[in-house]
């Protein structure tokens, strides 16, 4: 019989020991109930093979991003708008519950709600990726992969995309005579703002940021908001059968905000220091 | 070599470890003269024998090896039990009602659920089929409370050390008590404080399990 571990099954005593440190209001590694594990981004770690990369590890998770800019034919209902695709997948090396092969409904979750995240916060301005109008654009692929899994993949997978692009880089180009021509020179992505995931879990009555596997695996709601530098929510994914109150969800905005600002800072200085 | 002194060598998959005549022990092939490794790993040459002792791994169930698992998957007649590695361990259960087991009238439910952890011991593996488990024995059965951490399966004797010296040491500077399993969990049962400590222990093993100042290293670490 092969060994196929299907889902994540915590045990009797950890669901013990999350639970009693809970109603202390601690978690199980010692940080509080607001607080994210230590986020180690790096840049630029895949130089001959990407347009831009990043690595980004929050505690134990670890994803590695990659941003590709190649050239194609625009979609003939916005022919003069470039074309920009997010897309995460789970390596098999990642988890011992992943296998190899179509991805499953969380992968395909994770992959749509990270796209969300940098589509609707309008972090790249697609008008100027446009080359000719109707028939040559800019496409700008973000692939994300998931090299170690602990947990809260919606943040690793945004920050990892998003600092990608940030450092991304495309060559500029000039009209001869009708004639498109690509140059040597580069130029930065046309980036707009930096949106911000942060990702919370409902546990019992308590709320939790940035949960790990476990936690995950035992939470009864989570809710996923993006923000935008402006402080506007751009997109929000809400999953597991439990629900929010009101009042959480009041509380959960806010925080939003404030952890959104940190991260910000964090990603920005990262892109500095490795440019 | 006719001698106690023992050779050690970092090979990978392939290398010839050593040339002449020697007993191959784990983790490496004769041919012809020549001992070959087959895992990556540190060979140790002793006089009995050479084998290699890979630097990472999953766990491969022996006989009578003590594992600590978890439940995942129950049926009617026996549970199914996580053990770190790429067979379950089954546990029957006539192995834990005795003979007289019934499956209508005993509930699998009221001894083990799915999620409990369990000490246990391996009856019987033949590497075709999953590995017969059991629990009745002095210190096996079901864990009530502590903290289970992993490490790789053959790092294991380091954690233990020579003649049981390094568990005494962890177990007197932490207060805490161990429970090893030969798959790598490893059961500590103390004070918060103590876990940590034990486990911050433990990690540094897993990580230097390869260097031979490892009694003080660990020394210095849970003695702060």
């Amino acid at each position: 019989m092969p060994a196929v571990k299907k889902h994540r099954i915590v045990d009797a005593i950890t669901l013990d020991s999350i639970m009693s440190k809970l109603s202390d209001s601690k978690r199980t590694d010692d940080r509080g109930l607001l607080d994210y594990r230590k986020i180690e981004i790096e840049t630029n770690i895949l130089k001959d093979k990407t347009n831009g990369s990043a690595k980004v590890k929050i505690g134990d998770t670890e994803v590695w991003a990659g941003i590709k800019v190649e050239t194609a034919n625009p979609f003939p209902d916005t022919p003069a708008e470039g074309v920009m695709t997010c897309n995460a997948e789970m390596l098999p090396i990642s988890s011992q519950y992943v296998e190899p092969g179509p991805p499953d409904e969380d992968t395909i979750e994770l992959s749509r709600v990270s796209d969300r995240g940098i589509r609707e916060s309008g972090m790249i301005d697609v008008s100027e990726l446009c080359i000719k109008e109707g028939e040559l654009v800019y496409s700008v692929y973000i692939d994300v992969a998931v090299i170690n899994e602990d947990g809260n993949l919606f943040d690793a997978v945004a920050y990892a995309g998003t600092t990608a692009l940030l450092q991304a880089d495309m060559s500029k180009f000039t009209i001869e005579n009708d004639e498109v021509k690509m140059l040597e020179e580069r130029e930065k992505l046309p980036i707009k703002s930096l949106p911000i995931s942060t990702t919370f879990a409902k546990i019992g009555d308590k709320i939790i940021i940035d949960p790990n596997a476990d936690e995950q695996e035992i939470a009864t709601a989570r809710l996923t908001l993006v923000t935008d530098e402006n402080g506007k929510y751009v997109s929000a994914q809400k999953g597991k059968p439990g629900g929010f109150t009101f009042e959480e969800l009041k509380e959960i905005s806010v925080i939003s905000k404030e952890k959104g600002e940190e991260i910000r800072k964090m990603i920005k200085e990262a892109v500095n220091n490795g440019a | 070599m006719k001698t106690n002194s023992i050779e050690r060598k970092y090979v990978v998959p392939g290398d010839v470890v050593i040339e002449g005549d020697h007993n191959p022990i784990a983790n490496v092939i004769k041919e012809g003269n020549k001992i070959i490794s087959t895992k990556i790993g540190m060979a140790e040459i002793a006089y009995n024998g050479v084998k290699v002792i890979p630097l990472n791994g999953t766990y491969i169930p022996r006989t009578d090896d003590v594992v600590i698992g978890k439940v995942v998957e129950m049926n009617g007649f026996a549970w199914e039990v996580d053990i770190n590695s790429w067979f379950f361990g089954i546990l029957t259960g006539s192995s834990v009602f005795g003979r007289g087991f019934s499956s209508s009238k005993d509930s699998m439910q009221s001894q083990f659920k799915k999620g409990d952890c369990l000490v246990a011991k391996i009856l019987s593996f033949d590497r075709t089929r999953d590995p017969l488990m059991s629990v009745s024995g002095p210190g096996l059965g079901k864990i009530k409370e502590g903290e289970i951490t992993y490490i790789t399966s053959s790092k294991i004797p380091r954690v233990i050390g020579k003649k049981g010296a390094m568990i005494k040491l962890i177990e007197e500077h932490t207060n805490c008590h161990m429970t090893i399993g030969q798959n790598g969990a490893i059961l500590l049962k103390g004070t918060d404080d103590g876990r940590l400590k034990a486990k911050s222990a433990i990690e540094l093993i897993g990580n230097n399990a390869h260097l031979s100042d490892l009694n003080d290293r660990v020394i210095s670490l849970i003695s702060k």
